[in-house]
């Protein structure tokens, strides 16, 4: 997997900086891998061992803090994120769909990966988002998309690619054995 | 085309943002250059955003315009500068014309807690001010009410906690005040867990000051010097409005040492949840601000005496504090002339699903389950009729169409297995497959649950397992007593709400929708449509008009023809996975599931 290219590059001044800033008892674990988690998309591991080694928080604590929370993830993430909502409103009215459609634009096959070969996104499930009456909805960046079927994700995904000129394999892939069959015209087609 | 003497309000909640608030907001500033601009919070009629309030001060007329976009910003426009028609289509409430259809949803609601969501901008603690903000805590301390007259009056409006459970407020403030400890804690809890509910994040967006100004009364009646204000971090806004709050309140002297020169003194400080459900339950979220792992504890001690670090304290949620300071300034006998006996004031929903109108909506307790379906959500949003409410989220049940007439009270709402819970409302019709959403519950309680109890831990993932069995036509007639059985023991032995509660969902949809589980355990089939393991989809090469579009959207390419020549497309149903993708493209609709 090219994701290790994605490997944080960790600086420890950061770190002491956010501890001053932030606290260096127990109760500031949650924050502080929060920071690190903003900072660097997702919570490194040396990270972890500069928060053990700069504050007076111990490994048992900041590991079990860390497993414990669904906002914390430990492996390197994408250079985009998005978010697909899987709320109650969003899985009624089809959220699922959303995840075959854009998985398959990013070529992602492995059902336990989450990131695009190429490293452009990384998807990932949440609870509601709090725009229910929108459902279904999902997040890329910091935009919210409101109500999409399969086939409008993959359409934003892609308008999205373009401006950060990412590639999305699953349709690289797709677009030579196909052309004969798929008449272009088609390709903005919206299914009404 | 200058737009002199007009105000323009744009509503910019988190829905309305995404709906494209932003955008339009900046067209109309470009096309109406001497315009007054103003942002607010939701307005609640999220199935209407972008929405836009265009007041005329020279006529003193105001129209409230529903999904504004690009497209029909020219004719809202036309009509308030030049001769243009009025986009009457998009009109929901004017002052020229009162009683529209789409008003209806405002005008059926009584808004307490939401008294100023959508009315006001929540980064202005001034435009606050102006709709009678702090008023409440004026009168609290320079009006020599003590501690105890607060309680009292709050125990005279029969407010109860709108968090879930509906513990009586002022019960539980007693407690703590009574609690021997020279520092006390008051956490406001903005955690909203419920994946399908949106009332609190829209109090803490859109009017941020109330939610503070109820936290200070709180604190002041239980004698609390500390507190925090939890917030999910999915919140984003609501986390930047509530922090500017704080900031503003403290400058105007409402918060911080020698709150309006009286000895009573409170800061409040926010910390950001993590994505853990179980973290809304009381002890979790102490634990969670404490910097452990969210598992909630044995109670008693109740947080009243023993709670934050140690320390008396009460958490209370969201839209019980946005109650308090109407109830100070209205008096507790006002509060509790709306509602019924046992329910008193208004509660806010957060309605989604298959409803015509999304949104929130606060309505005075004892209205009827299918009032607030049918006239103010305005029905299905579809052509199906509706079959269910799922209320009270993953911990709640589901009501039947047939029990609509329920009216909406903490007594009557239990008795028919669900719970009045924290608001969400999730409509179903029959397109909605009831075994699949106890499936749903389960598999996200089962994904929340601490670890801590074993039925908790163990118990809810059986249940899941037997569900997504018969989700995929492998059931048995006996899993329908297991999965009863199960339910009960799950709920008998755990510790804390989440256990407690996790099997309502299974319960009361095999108590009202036992057919269903029954169509997919004897007859093999999902009546609804919705369940993969026991559908097909197939082409019906009578509508199909060979244009490919599905074959290209087809994740595992099991669909086959010819351009243009409709009798040569197929789907190789060993390879399908019935995910969906071409029935939803297929313009002329000639996938058809089976
Ligand atoms: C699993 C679980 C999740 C909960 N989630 C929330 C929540 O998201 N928001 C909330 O206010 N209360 C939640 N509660 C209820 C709280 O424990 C508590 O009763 C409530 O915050 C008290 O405030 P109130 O008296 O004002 O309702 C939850 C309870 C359980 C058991
Ligand atoms: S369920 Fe998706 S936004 Fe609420």
């Amino acid at each position: 997997m090219t994701t290790s290219s994605l490997e944080a590059v960790v600086d420890p001044q950061l770190i002491q900086q956010w501890i001053a800033q932030i606290g260096s008892d127990s109760s500031a674990a949650v924050p502080l891998l929060q920071a690190i988690q903003t900072e660097y998309g997702y919570v490194p591991r040396k990270a972890m061992d500069l928060v053990i080694q700069y504050s007076d928080i111990n490994a048992s604590q900041l590991f079990g803090v860390v497993t414990f929370y669904a906002q914390f993830r430990l492996r390197p993430v994408g250079r985009n994120r998005i978010k697909v909502c899987h709320g109650t409103a969003c899985h009624v009215k089809g959220a699922d769909r959303l995840n075959t459609a854009l998985r398959q634009a990013l070529d992602i096959t492995d059902p336990e990966a989450d990131t695009s070969r190429n490293g452009s996104y990384t998807m990932e499930d949440v609870a509601c988002i709090g725009c229910c009456s929108l459902a279904p909805v999902m997040v890329i960046g910091d935009d919210v998309f409101p109500n999409l079927k399969g086939a409008d994700s993959q359409r934003s995904l892609k308008k999205h690619a373009k401006s950060h000129n990412e590639t999305l394999l699953g349709l690289e892939k797709a677009k030579p054995e196909k052309t004969e069959s798929a008449p272009v015209e088609n390709d903005e087609g919206s299914p009404e | 085309m200058s737009g002199e003497g007009l105000i323009v309000t744009v509503g910019e909640g988190t829905c309305g943002i995404a709906a494209g608030a932003r955008e339009v907001f900046s067209l109309l500033q470009k096309k109406l250059p001497q315009a007054v601009f103003r942002t607010v919070g939701c307005a609640g009629m999220c199935h209407q955003e972008v929405m836009v309030e265009i007041g005329d001060e020279t006529s003193g007329t105001t129209h409230l315009y529903g999904l504004v976009d690009k497209k029909n910003i020219p004719q809202i426009v036309a009509f308030h500068t030049a001769d243009g028609e009025l986009p009457a289509e998009m009109l929901i409430r004017s002052s020229d014309q009162p009683g529209l259809e789409k008003g209806k949803y405002l005008a059926r609601q009584t808004r307490i807690a939401l008294r100023n969501v959508g009315q006001l901008n929540p980064t202005s603690i001034e435009q606050y001010k102006a709709r009678t903000g702090y008023q409440a805590l004026e009168k609290i301390i320079k009006g020599g009410m003590t501690p105890d007259d607060v309680i009292k009056e709050v125990e005279v409006a029969g407010l109860r906690g709108r968090g879930g459970a509906g513990f009586p407020t002022h019960a539980k403030w007693r407690f703590a005040r009574n609690a021997p400890g020279d520092l006390k804690y008051l956490i406001c809890n903005g955690d909203e867990g419920d994946p399908g509910a949106f009332m609190d994040r829209s109090l803490l967006e859109g009017d941020p000051h109330s939610v503070l100004e109820g936290m200070l009364i709180a604190a002041y009646a239980i004698g609390a010097a500390k507190g925090y204000a939890y917030i999910r971090a999915e919140y984003p806004l609501a986390v930047i409005n509530f922090n500017k709050a704080i900031k503003d309140a403290r400058a105007a002297g409402y918060l911080g040492e020698n709150i309006l020169g009286s000895d009573f003194s409170f800061d409040v400080k926010v910390k950001e949840g993590a994505g853990a459900f179980v973290c809304g339950e009381e002890t979790a979220l102490l634990a969670s601000i404490e910097g452990l792992r969210g598992m909630p504890r044995i109670r008693p001690p109740f947080p009243a005496i023993k709670g934050l670090f140690g320390k008396p304290t009460i958490i209370n949620n969201v839209e019980t504090l946005s109650n308090l300071a109407w109830i100070i300034l209205n008096g507790g006998p006002a509060y509790s002339s709306i509602g019924t006996s046992d329910s008193k004031g208004t509660k806010v929903f957060a309605l989604a699903g298959a409803i015509a109108r999304g949104g929130l909506v606060e309505i005075p307790m004892g209205m009827s389950v299918r009032e607030l379906l049918m006239e103010i959500g305005g029905g299905s949003s579809s052509e199906h009729p509706l079959k269910a409410v799922q209320l009270g989220g993953p911990s709640g049940g589901c009501i039947p169409e047939s029990l609509f007439d329920t009216p909406i009270e903490y007594a009557a709402i239990n008795a028919t297995g669900a719970i009045m819970g924290s608001g969400g409302m999730v409509v179903m019709d029959t397109k909605s497959c009831m075994v699949d959403i106890a499936r749903y519950f389960l598999e996200f309680t089962q994904r929340e649950s601490c670890g801590k109890c074993t039925f908790c831990r163990i118990g809810n993932i059986r249940l899941r397992e037997i569900l997504t069995r018969i989700c995929e036509g492998k059931g048995e007639m006996e899993d329908l007593d297991t999965l009863e059985e199960l339910s009960n023991s799950v709920k008998d032995a755990s510790l804390c709400g989440l256990g407690q509660t996790s099997p309502n969902p299974v319960l009361t949809t095999l108590r009202y929708f036992r057919d269903e589980y029954l169509a997919h355990v004897c007859d093999k089939k999902c009546p609804a449509g919705v369940c993969k393991g026991l559908i097909q989809h197939t082409i019906d090469q009578s509508q199909c008009t060979g244009c490919s579009i599905c074959q290209r959207y087809c994740p595992v390419n099991c669909i086959t023809g010819e351009t243009k020549k409709p009798e040569t497309w197929v789907i190789d149903t060993t390879v399908c996975i019935n995910c969906g993708m071409c029935a939803e493209v297929c313009a002329p609709k000639a996938l058809v599931v089976q």
